[in-house]
């Protein structure tokens, strides 16, 4: 009678654990409690294309929180998204709001690094934890001991991804372009001559460009009578895909590599044929693997009619993050600090996360190329 | 490299010129400078976008496309600039009004299309390059640089030998004579803005075409560079906005072909700059309206 | 009192905020108040912010000293620019200085000195909400100072009718560049205070969008008024966090808010209250 009832307890438990999606699954430290968390996104203005990404990716967390794909041991975990509008002074007083009116234990976001140097100060004199998930530019995590950052910084993603195609290309002479207006687009711009010139390529021409420029035909006509082997861009994926389809346009058959920033299945669909073949030194596979995230690129796309790029997946994995956190029963500031800063490893849609030293994410650029409406390894 | 740079200057002139043509003939003939062209540029070329993606052939979304932006100037006239003309705001106040303008057409563009970027064609227009020579264009740009050459051919004629054009010139010059003259000056600024307004338009939806892409910030990359080029050609002349557009597509494309594309933009208004102060009419002078 | 802590905590970034952009719609406003249309603020402003921060940053200058570094190279840069532009009026000389502007931010973002397009951060955050508002003070006390003098009827009468206060004697000349000075100055001081502290600097801060925004501030606020230059920018400041709550249509209500008080109130807000006052329409 007993071993019936044991089997029988133990079968239900198995069977319980074993039942995805199964909502209030486990009970953690927090079941019950209400955790809303602050993020601030560019929803409008101009970080509005990456900005919209993360929103719509937050918004999906909420959705799943709620059925239990994200498991947050109970609690009643939402994400709260606060436009800046691209506008630092909004940006700035949102880090003011979120740190000060106790609403939230930590603070995702802002979408850029510009506005990240801007407001991640406040919360370090207020010792509150923020996370970045698009502000990839040097010094962001430098700035104080409760700043974390979940997005591969460009100085982590552009030096194996350069080792990586030289391996295969052996070029000998590389033109580089980039943007000459944006943190960003010039660090990968200074990061990829000075990584092609340590494989032993010579730079033969280095091209800028402003963020909002459409004609690359000037610029990439000087590149073609230099004839350079590949091409570098350190560009954002809508610059970056004009770049390549006008390449493609002038009959330029150099190898083309670019960062982060061309991650995005805009890149074909934009460009076309003319794209396939670009090597993208990427911190997200679309296609990869990792826990959840084939049915999260699913659940995205039936959502919103569009599959997610990267600054959503990132947003998303800081989600998984903090859901994990609060599962262990992090809801107050100070515990989510003391979380974070303990952390060893969470599964999500990026792959395994976990934190180094400087609260950057310990984690290795996946080297990708663009391929007929998509991505795959390079 | 000389030949093809050339050609770029030339290609990348046109639509600037065809887009600083609508500006100029608005504060020629009623010393507004409208903000909100840009905007009006960007919400035609989604309009053409919507139209293309509806199945329409290219040619008539290119048609729908210029006339609703004419129609969204009249309108645009009709809220944001009569009243104030009918108060004698002076200058300032409309600049502001259009200012407002701009922002509302940019939040219902975003509300209607989202901040992603639209595709007339998915995965590029197929257009296989023409050689010429030491030359390479593809026919769809050759078709572009045309059809902004044919506009601005027609604008001419239009001010030259229509009694419209005729019109649009006294009310420039005086309005207080032309009215006395009989000339209907709420029609002919009504007309003003329509033609201009399309005319800035049809810049759009060349350059959605050109490079294959919409988006709601196009407004803010060519909205500067307007001023820019009709500054150089002189405000209020029509020849003047299109030498002045095809010289800062020269400039533009001659900075980067020499190695300074960062200072590209300074270049571009250090010109604007000295014309300004040495010659404040502009190349082709005057605040008149000139025919082409 | 609890309450004033706890509101202070909360906002005293929007508060710095409001009063930098008082500064700013000052500058412009003693500009446009001699019938100038100088769009040159600002640049200024921006010249000032990175001075200042260089100044700290790479010199260790103590911050009264950097800021009045900054001032004095804003003012300076005013008073060169006055000089080309002289006999430029109305679009025309806000179309150049527009252009200068643009000139500016290029500058700034080509130099390593400025860190570029990365920006400078870091800057030491010891520009507090009294020094703000303690500045704010200082410039207001100063201009209401020159209201009283002859020097601003100079300023009115060349605004009104330039030719005729040039035949009354008037030297229009210097009219011209003083208030273009003195609005480099104003503008010097708000680029400075804001850098130390925002604690990080881009160029395109001080760009062309930047100065849409002060030109919509004054003329919201009154175009002649100096009141209704501050009020309009501490209004549209206070306007996006009030708004808040309507997310999506945020945008769209922020260009009809601005249409409609055109439109109503083409001489700005502080005419409605003015008009209630005075027996004697004025259109400023």
């Amino acid at each position: 009678m007993k071993k019936t009832l044991l089997c029988a307890l133990a079968l239900t438990l198995a069977l319980g654990t074993a039942l995805p999606g199964a909502a209030a699954l486990t009970r953690g430290p927090a079941a019950g409690k209400t955790v809303k968390v602050g993020v601030i996104a560019d929803v409008t203005g101009s970080g509005a294309v990456y900005g919209t990404m993360q929103k719509n990716a937050y918004d999906l967390a909420n959705d799943d929180v709620k059925t239990g794909i994200i498991d947050a041991g109970g609690a009643s975990l939402s994400f709260d998204v606060e436009d800046a509008a691209s506008d630092p002074a909004q940006v700035v007083n949102l880090m003011q709001k979120f740190t000060t009116d106790g609403s939230t234990p930590l603070v995702l976001g802002p979408t850029l690094s510009g506005e990240a140097f801007r407001a991640f100060p406040i919360a370090k004199a207020a010792n509150f934890p923020v996370m970045g998930t698009s502000t990839t530019a040097e010094g962001v995590t430098a700035i104080g001991p409760t700043v974390f950052r979940d997005s591969l910084a460009e100085s982590q993603a552009i030096p194996p991804t350069v080792a990586r195609v030289q391996q295969t290309w052996h070029a000998k002479t590389v033109a580089i372009i980039y943007g000459d207006d944006n943190a960003f687009t010039k660090t990968d711009g200074d990061l990829f001559a000075r990584e092609f010139q340590k494989t032993g390529a010579s730079v033969v021409d280095t091209e800028t460009f402003h963020i909002g420029d459409k004609d690359f035909g000037p610029a990439l006509t000087k590149i073609a009578s230099k004839k350079p082997d590949a091409i570098a861009i350190g560009g954002l994926f809508p610059e970056a895909t004009q770049i390549i389809a006008q390449a493609g346009k002038l009959g330029i058959k150099a190898h083309m590599v670019g960062g982060n920033g061309l991650n995005s299945t805009q890149m074909y669909q934009t460009a076309g044929p003319a794209s396939v073949g670009v090597v993208v030194g990427a911190a997200w596979y679309i296609g990869g693997k990792y826990t959840g995230n084939l049915e999260f690129v699913q659940r995205f796309k039936a959502k919103y009619g569009t599959t997610p790029d990267q600054f959503a997946a990132q947003a998303y994995a800081a989600a998984q993050v903090v859901a994990s956190l609060v599962k262990a029963g992090a809801v107050t500031k100070d515990a989510m600090l003391a979380g974070l800063r303990n952390v060893r490893v969470v599964q999500t849609v990026l792959g395994p996360i976990a934190f180094d030293q400087n609260r950057d994410v310990k984690a290795a650029p996946v080297v990708l190329k663009i391929v007929k409406g998509g991505f795959a390894y390079f | 490299m000389l030949a093809q740079q050339l050609v770029n200057g030339l290609f990348l002139g046109a639509v600037y010129a065809l887009f600083a043509v609508g500006y100029t003939l608005v504060f020629g003939v009623l010393d507004i400078l409208n903000l909100a062209h840009a905007a009006i540029y960007m919400i035609a070329a989604f309009t053409a976008y919507s139209l293309v993606a509806h199945g329409l052939p290219i040619g008539v979304a290119f048609v729908g496309g210029v006339i609703l932006a004419g129609v969204v100037g009249i309108l645009l006239d009709r809220i944001a600039f009569a009243p104030l003309r009918r108060r004698n705001a002076g200058t300032l106040v409309p600049l502001i009004s259009s200012i407002g303008a701009a922002i509302i057409i940019g939040a219902i563009a975003r509300g209607i299309y989202g901040i992603d970027e639209r595709h007339f064609v998915e995965g590029g227009i197929d257009s296989p390059p023409i050689h010429l020579g030491p030359v390479t264009f593809t026919a769809v740009e050759a078709l572009i640089f045309a059809t902004a050459i044919v506009l601005m051919l027609v604008l001419s004629y239009v001010l030259r030998a229509t009694t419209l054009g005729r019109n649009i010139r006294a009310v420039s010059q005086d309005r207080i004579a032309a009215a006395l003259l009989g000339v209907n000056i709420e029609r002919t600024i009504a007309a003003t803005f329509f033609i201009a307004s399309a005319l800035g338009g049809a810049a759009g939806i060349l350059t959605g075409l050109e490079y294959n892409s919409v988006s709601i910030d196009m407004a803010g990359s060519i909205e500067l560079k307007g001023l820019a080029v009709i500054i150089l050609g002189g405000m209020g002349s029509i020849t003047g906005a299109v030498i002045g557009g095809f010289v800062i597509g020269a400039v533009e494309t001659f900075a980067v072909a020499y190695g300074l594309s960062e200072w590209r933009d300074a270049l571009t208004f250090g010109v604007m700059f000295v014309i300004l102060v040495a010659r404040p009419a502009g190349i082709f002078g005057a605040r008149a309206l000139r025919n082409a | 009192m609890t309450f004033f802590v706890q509101f202070y905590a909360q906002h005293s970034r929007l508060l710095d905020e409001i009063g930098i952009n008082a500064l700013l719609a000052l500058s412009l406003s003693v500009s446009l108040q001699a019938g100038q249309l100088a769009l040159a603020q600002a640049g200024f402003a921006g010249i000032a912010a990175y001075v200042s921060a260089i100044a700290s940053m790479q010199y260790h200058w103590p911050l009264f000293a950097s800021i009045l570094l900054a001032v004095a190279c804003s003012t300076l840069v005013a008073a060169l620019l006055a000089y080309p532009v002289r006999r430029l009026r109305g679009i025309f000389l806000a179309i150049a200085t527009v252009g200068f502007g643009e000139i500016v931010r290029v500058i700034v973002n080509n130099l390593s000195i400025t860190g570029g397009a990365e920006g400078l951060s870091g800057i030491p955050n010891d520009v507090n909400t009294g020094i703000i508002y303690g500045s704010l003070a200082v410039v207001a006390i100063a201009l209401f100072g020159l209201a009283r003098t002859k020097f601003a009827l100079a300023v009115a009468l060349t605004r009104e009718d330039e030719a005729a206060a040039r035949g009354v004697g008037v030297d229009t000349g210097l009219v011209r560049f003083a208030s273009l000075a003195l609005g480099g100055a104003i503008a010097g001081l708000a680029g400075a205070l804001y850098a130390h502290a925002f604690y990080f600097l881009a160029p395109a801060d001080f760009g062309f969008p930047r100065m849409e925004e002060i030109l919509v501030w004054c003329v919201i606020g009154g175009v002649t008024s100096p009141i209704g230059a501050v009020a309009g920018a501490a209004f549209l400041s206070i306007l996006p966090e009030i708004i808040r709550g309507l997310a999506d249509f945020r945008e769209i209500t922020n260009g009809i808010i601005l249409l409609v008080v055109i439109l109503f109130a083409p001489s700005g807000l502080s005419v409605l209250w003015r008009a209630r006052r005075a027996t004697v329409p004025r259109d400023a």
